[in-house]
């Protein structure tokens, strides 16, 4: 059994409380691994430190016409 | 069926000349009431787009609307209207399914924001309409309480989630519906059924008191016939509400008294994005006209490149899964009986790091501000298709009867051209632009500026004038 399989065993265990099957967690975590990459590629080429989630709220109220 | 002194259906009326009857009292709420049930009747056994239907209700609300008219009050334009609404808008008392089994029992203790504003506007609550089981499906389909169907083709889809506010609004049932849209909900229905579906700015809409799928990403809207209508519609539903913080505080305008202003002058950007998702040759035709007769009518049609999607649509990926797996933890803890592809698109988010579901909030920021740079800096609005393939059948996208590869990747990028305005949270007006080869409905997408939905109907409303593919009716 390969690491992340059992990674993903012991968040959905110990973590998370759920029992899914070996297959279904392969399927989980391929699923998990696509957007975590395509998050954290678009958060290095644009987040830094002083980036907080309530600044899109704000973008769209000054950002109109 | 109820008709006019002048002999028509007034089902098929829209909801503006049918206000403005009943307003100057040429027809009554009543007759107008009578008319949509009659018209549901007729069509409820071949889309199933109501879940509830309150006829003896709806005809004792229209009596007393006559009467305050008769009185000479009058509440809004939208005074005696009759109208239902997607199975996730709570009314204190009443049952709202959310399109589940879970809830088929439950009874709200709330009323939802909207309908304490149509109430106190004077609609006529018809009932309540189908929707795909917790707003979380694309296509329409519902294994607890039946598939809707498309009134144009029955072995075809609405759309979904608001599959029973396009398919009630198409088939004449009702003269508008509220629906609601996280990735597309309101302007996938609207565009399948042909008519017309608003995601206004994230902000502008209460959610108080509706259904959540995604807190971030949910925005509430109407579908409508034609443009004018849903501006009427938007104008009675939109504004702050202490009850939702992350409602604007920005005046709402009266969106249908600029409508008529044209789009001489104005500047509407095009896009065919085939790099981001192919788009089909019949969807392709239909916008290259819809843009070509705005041109005639003055606009300038700009090409636009849009930017890469796959960032945006992954980024509303990891916010609605760990946002729909934290608020349905309890029943999934319990084995509740979910379809199983709505159960197993809530999984990953038990998966997914804080930090990511994090960052992709903090993300949120910068993609509109690239997207308003890229996209909009020379334009007024942006034009592109809706779904970028003709309507499929239910059978084609059954995921759960046949969750295989294909089906699977058609679904996905059924939501392809929809869910990245809902990460970016700009106004988004679906509106029917022509037929497939089939004899279904396809729909283009106007993208405006941060709560710009005034100039979105504006530009709709003229192509409507120049067109006539909301005229038409599934017979």
């Amino acid at each position: 059994m390969d690491d992340k399989l059992l990674l993903a065993r012991a968040i959905a265990q110990r973590l998370q409380g759920f029992r899914y099957d070996d297959a279904r967690l392969a399927e989980i975590m391929t699923e998990v691994d696509v957007l975590n990459d395509a998050v954290r590629e678009a958060a290095a080429a644009r987040l830094t430190f002083d980036d907080e989630p309530a600044a899109f709220r704000s973008v769209l109220e000054w950002r109109d016409r | 069926m109820a008709r006019s002194m002048n002999g028509d259906d007034l089902a098929l009326r829209d909801l503006c000349e049918v206000a403005d009857d009943i307003a100057a009292r040429r027809i009554t709420s009543v007759q107008a009431t009578e008319a949509c049930l009659a018209r549901i009747a007729d069509w409820q056994p071949r889309t199933n787009a109501f879940l509830r239907l309150h006829a003896k209700k709806a005809l004792a609300r229209a009596h007393a609307m006559d009467g305050e008219l008769a009185t000479g009050s009058r509440r809004s334009p939208l005074h005696g209207v009759p109208m239902a609404h997607k199975d996730m808008y709570y009314r204190i008392g009443e049952n709202s399914t959310g399109g589940s089994a879970i809830r088929r029992d439950w009874v709200a203790s709330t009323t939802a924001t909207v309908l304490r504003k149509l109430d106190a506007a004077g609609v006529v609550e018809l009932g309540f309409l189908s929707m795909a089981e917790f707003a979380a499906g694309p296509t329409g389909h519902n294994i607890h309480h039946g598939h809707c169907r498309n009134p144009w083709d029955g072995q075809r889809i609405t759309g979904g989630s608001s599959s029973g506010s396009g398919a009630s609004v198409a088939a004449r049932m009702v003269y508008g519906a509220l629906g609601s849209d996280t990735g597309g909900s309101i302007r996938l229905p609207a565009s399948a059924c042909g008519v017309v579906g608003m995601k206004a700015t994230y902000g502008r809409v209460s959610r108080a008191g509706a259904l959540a799928r995604s807190w971030t990403l949910d925005h509430v809207g109407p579908l409508t016939r034609t443009v004018r209508d849903n501006a009427r519609l938007l104008t009675a539903i939109a504004g702050h509400d202490p009850n939702d913080s992350t409602t604007s505080e920005k005046p709402v305008l009266d969106y249908e008294a600029s409508v008529e202003d044209g789009v001489r002058g104005l500047k509407v950007g095009f896009s065919l994005p085939d790099a981001l998702v192919p788009v089909d040759p019949q969807v392709a035709t239909a916008v290259q006209t819809a843009a070509d007769t705005l041109e005639s009518l003055g606009a300038a049609i700009v090409p636009v490149k849009l930017p890469d999607f796959t960032a945006l649509y992954r980024a509303a990926e990891v916010i609605v899964k760990c946002e729909a797996a934290a608020m349905h933890r309890p029943w999934m803890e319990a084995d509740a009986p979910y379809a199983n592809q709505v159960r197993t698109r809530m999984d990953a988010g038990f998966f997914i790091p804080a930090t990511q579901y994090i960052d992709a909030l903090r993300l949120r920021a910068h993609f509109v501000s690239d997207f308003l740079a890229a996209a909009m800096t020379d334009v007024d609005a942006v034009m592109l298709p809706t779904i970028p393939f003709p309507v499929p059948t239910i059978e084609e996208t059954d995921v759960e009867a046949s969750g295989g590869p294909a089906t699977l990747s058609m679904v996905a990028r059924f939501t392809g051209l929809t869910r990245p305005f809902n990460t970016l949270g700009l106004p988004v007006l679906s509106i029917p632009c022509g037929f497939d080869a089939s004899g279904v409905p396809i729909g283009l997408q106007l993208v405006g500026r941060p709560f710009d939905e005034a100039l979105l109907y504006r530009i709709g409303h003229a192509y409507q004038r120049a067109t006539d593919h909301h005229r038409k009716v599934p017979v």
